[in-house]
């Protein structure tokens, strides 16, 4: 008994914060910057900043083309799935094999379980949701309202941009507010006259800078980044932490206070809730390399394992008060599974500029804010609106494959770049469908013993007739800028391959039908908090991360006062 | 040709049956084989001199370095041996069957045997003849490209396609033939092309 106290004491901390990826890592760096002792989890390996392995590895110097060898290819049938996994950046996802779930329907499940998570190979697009994509859920009776408004998470929004920088241009828009931004990126010279084009031509609408969490001044607070130097080599990891990930920001800021104690392979079975005290504890964890069971005890927890891994987690944590999982009462736990679809838009060629060309790979594109049913431009075919991404270049070396000729000829040709051309696609918004659902299949059961997820979901009326629109509205913009060649692809991509799954414990106003509070604290189990993209209640079309870190860092300060207050 | 006809008759004159593969070593002995410049780990040495040549040809050197000067024939062989199916493996060499019994008729001599300028002749053929899928109207939007990457690629342009990644992926063709910098510094947008020179290699 007395043993148990003191092992029980030992474990004890003041929070616990499951997963170290985008959000988790803010979360870290909150409660331990507020001063909680905080255990901060990660199923898989350490990785330090810096500790990157390909991080300075000349093309030449990948093996095998940087493609991945038939053994490895195997080991990641779902990861493959995606086209750009390879050598180079391997390592930061997930061997399928040992990490299996179960599709319904395709869904492609896009995951790096290690220190840091996909934070280290996110795209780094970096935009706010405004008050129109608060507002649409209970304006339109889709879903249940947003029980947020813009005011309440604008001073988050900045909380977070000031720490992490982001590189963008103001541009007065309500639908995609400003935001606290460093001098933006350049773009190149067939995109300022596709812009100039494109504002004359449909009304001022803007075609601006995309908007990233790269670092194009220095931030004037530890932890010390460099600037981007346009390598373009991210998803390997930034020997200058020139991108913000939490490896090179959050989790360093973190341990930094003295308050954190960072557990890698530490894989978390479920949630432990004392039916007696009426309230969660701690966390029940597989070490992942001595598969011993070990349990964890706070005062507050934060889920912030993936939207997926936190709803598996609550899903997983069954007692006779929740035996369909952790606050679960309403049904909706594993429900409204969203993504945003993409790969549909058009590309052309343009004329003129053969004597501009660009230094540097710029690690980012242009962006075109929504404008589907914002002000006047309104659609009665479908509900909300996309956004474009893109960027124009020169042809490289690679059209040289299409090309007649062979020989010197086709050496003298590459010396040379090629046309201008210019693509863009659509990022488009999808609703919440309570059919969109994942479950877990108790029958069978991973490497880890754990239940098998069993995800069934795929892209329904309103994102089809939208995705007709991406491709439309795309080529239109493109002719009447002057490109020529204009033609529109469209390669459909499954649910999931935005790598933005989302929604699967929505936050709302009645816990009769939603999971989560506005401070993103479980209706039933209030000190328990998921802020991960599991929360969010519609998709918005935006690349959704800063919104995650920005609600993540205004819970964790919520959990903070409320334990003041003693009310957790 | 006229050098197998004239052995062949020799050995009928003199009473001999040479067999097939004799000839062919007889052949190949009156002439010196390329040396390979890697050792084959999928190809056999036949199949890698006749990649080797073919790589060359399509990239050969000139004032800067070719295919052979930057290991593209190990290149191909290495993709070959642990990145392809045993499906692709199968229709590569499938592929470079027929493409030298091809280029023999064509030329009347071995690929590997004929003049550069005949390679080059014959290479530009089945170049053309793929990415106008096999027409020969030479358009190429209605040849192969015009399909998307399909599973049915022609043979010479998925070694053509190898060819070029190996080469303008190598420290020479990324450095000599075009131009590289690891760390370029903050992007700039909007710079004459006189001042940056040659095309990016990435």
């Amino acid at each position: 008994m007395n043993l148990n106290l003191k092992a029980q004491q030992e474990n004890t901390y003041d929070a616990i914060v499951v997963g170290t990826g985008i959000s988790g890592g803010w979360a870290a760096k909150e409660l331990t910057g507020r001063g909680l002792k905080t255990l901060v989890l990660d199923r898989g390996r350490d990785v330090k900043h810096g500790e990157y392995p390909t991080m300075s590895k000349e093309p030449w110097e990948l093996p095998h083309g940087g493609r991945m060898t038939k053994e490895e290819q195997k080991f990641r049938p779902v990861q493959s799935r995606t086209g750009w996994i390879g050598q180079a950046n391997m390592h930061w996802f997930v061997n399928d094999a040992e990490h299996p779930y179960q599709e319904t329907k395709p869904f492609d499940w896009i995951r790096g379980y290690h220190v840091g998570g996909r934070s280290l190979t996110w795209g780094k697009q970096t935009y706010r949701l405004s008050q129109m994509d608060f507002e649409a859920n209970g304006k339109e009776g889709v879903g249940v309202d947003w029980p947020v408004r813009y005011e309440e998470i604008a001073p988050w929004y900045d909380h977070v941009e000031s720490f992490i920088g982001v590189s963008g241009r103001a541009e007065g828009l309500s639908q995609l507010p400003d935001g606290k931004f460093l001098p933006p990126m350049d773009m190149n010279c067939v995109e300022e006259v596709f812009r100039d084009k494109v504002s004359e031509k449909f009304g001022g609408r803007k075609v601006t800078i995309g908007r990233v969490a790269h670092l194009t001044a220095a931030l004037p607070h530890d932890p010390s980044r460099g600037i981007c130097q346009s390598r373009n080599l991210c998803d390997r990891g930034c020997p200058y932490g020139a991108y913000f990930s939490s490896n090179s920001s959050t989790l360093p800021a973190a341990m930094k206070t003295g308050n954190m104690t960072l557990r890698p392979n530490s894989v978390v079975h479920s949630v432990i809730y004392d039916e007696k005290l009426g309230k969660a504890i701690g966390v029940k964890v597989i070490d992942a390399v001595t598969k011993e069971d070990i349990d964890f005890y706070a005062k507050v927890i934060f889920l912030n394992a993936s939207t997926l891994g936190s709803t598996f987690i609550l899903m997983n944590s069954v007692s006779s008060r929740f035996p369909n999982g952790l606050g679960n009462g309403s049904d909706q736990l594993g429900r409204n599974l969203m993504d945003h679809q993409y790969r549909a838009g058009a590309e052309g060629k343009f004329d003129g500029f053969e004597d501009s060309y660009y230094i540097g790979r710029r690690p980012n594109g242009i962006y075109i804010p929504r404008f589907r049913n914002v002000g006047n431009d309104k659609r009665t075919d479908y509900l909300r609106g996309f956004g474009y991404q893109g960027e124009a270049s020169r042809g490289s070396w690679v059209r040289s494959v299409a090309e007649l000729s062979v020989g010197a000829e086709l050496k003298d040709l590459v010396t040379t770049p090629g046309e201008w051309s210019l693509g863009i696609t659509g990022f488009g918004e999808c609703l919440p469908y309570a059919e969109n659902r994942v479950t877990l299949n108790r029958n069978e059961k991973d490497p880890f013993g754990l239940p098998m997820l069993v995800v069934d979901a795929d892209w329904r009326e309103n994102e089809k007739v939208m995705r007709e629109d991406m491709k439309a509205a795309a080529a239109e913009m493109l002719e009447a800028a002057g490109f020529n060649n204009v033609h529109t692809y469209d390669a459909p991509n499954n649910i999931g391959l935005g790598i933005h799954e989302m929604g699967t414990a929505r936050m709302g106003r009645d816990k009769k039908t939603s999971v989560l509070n506005k401070w993103n604290q479980v209706h039933e189990a209030p000190n328990v908090f998921v802020t991960d993209g599991a929360f969010m209640t519609s998709s918005a079309c935006q690349n959704p991360s800063l919104t995650y870190m920005a609600f993540t860092a205004r819970a964790a300060n919520h959990a903070v006062e409320e334990l003041k207050k003693q009310n957790l | 040709m006229n050098r197998r006809e004239a052995i062949q008759r020799t050995a009928l004159a003199l009473g001999y049956t040479i067999s097939a593969p004799l000839i062919s070593a007889v052949l190949h002995g009156c002439k010196a084989k390329p040396d390979l410049a890697f050792k084959p780990v999928f190809l056999d040495e036949e199949q890698g001199r006749l990649v080797s040549a073919i790589a060359e040809t399509i990239i050969p050197r000139t004032n800067t370095p070719g295919a052979v000067d930057a290991g593209v024939p190990g290149f191909i062989d290495d993709l070959l041996a642990n990145v392809y199916s045993s499906e692709q493996q199968k229709a590569f060499t499938d592929g470079l069957t027929a493409f030298a019994e091809e280029a023999k008729s064509e030329i009347g001599d071995a690929f590997i045997d004929a003049t550069p300028e005949q390679q080059l002749g014959f290479v530009k053929k089945k170049n053309t003849e793929a990415l106008s899928g096999g027409s020969g109207s030479g358009s190429q939007s209605e040849g192969w490209w015009a399909a998307g990457m399909g599973s049915s690629k022609p043979f010479f342009l998925e070694v053509k396609e190898l060819t070029i990644l190996g080469f303008f992926t190598s420290e020479a063709g990324a450095t000599q033939v075009l131009q590289y910098k690891q760390v370029p510094g903050p992007f700039q947008g909007c710079v004459p092309l006189a001042e940056v020179g040659k095309a990016w290699a990435t």
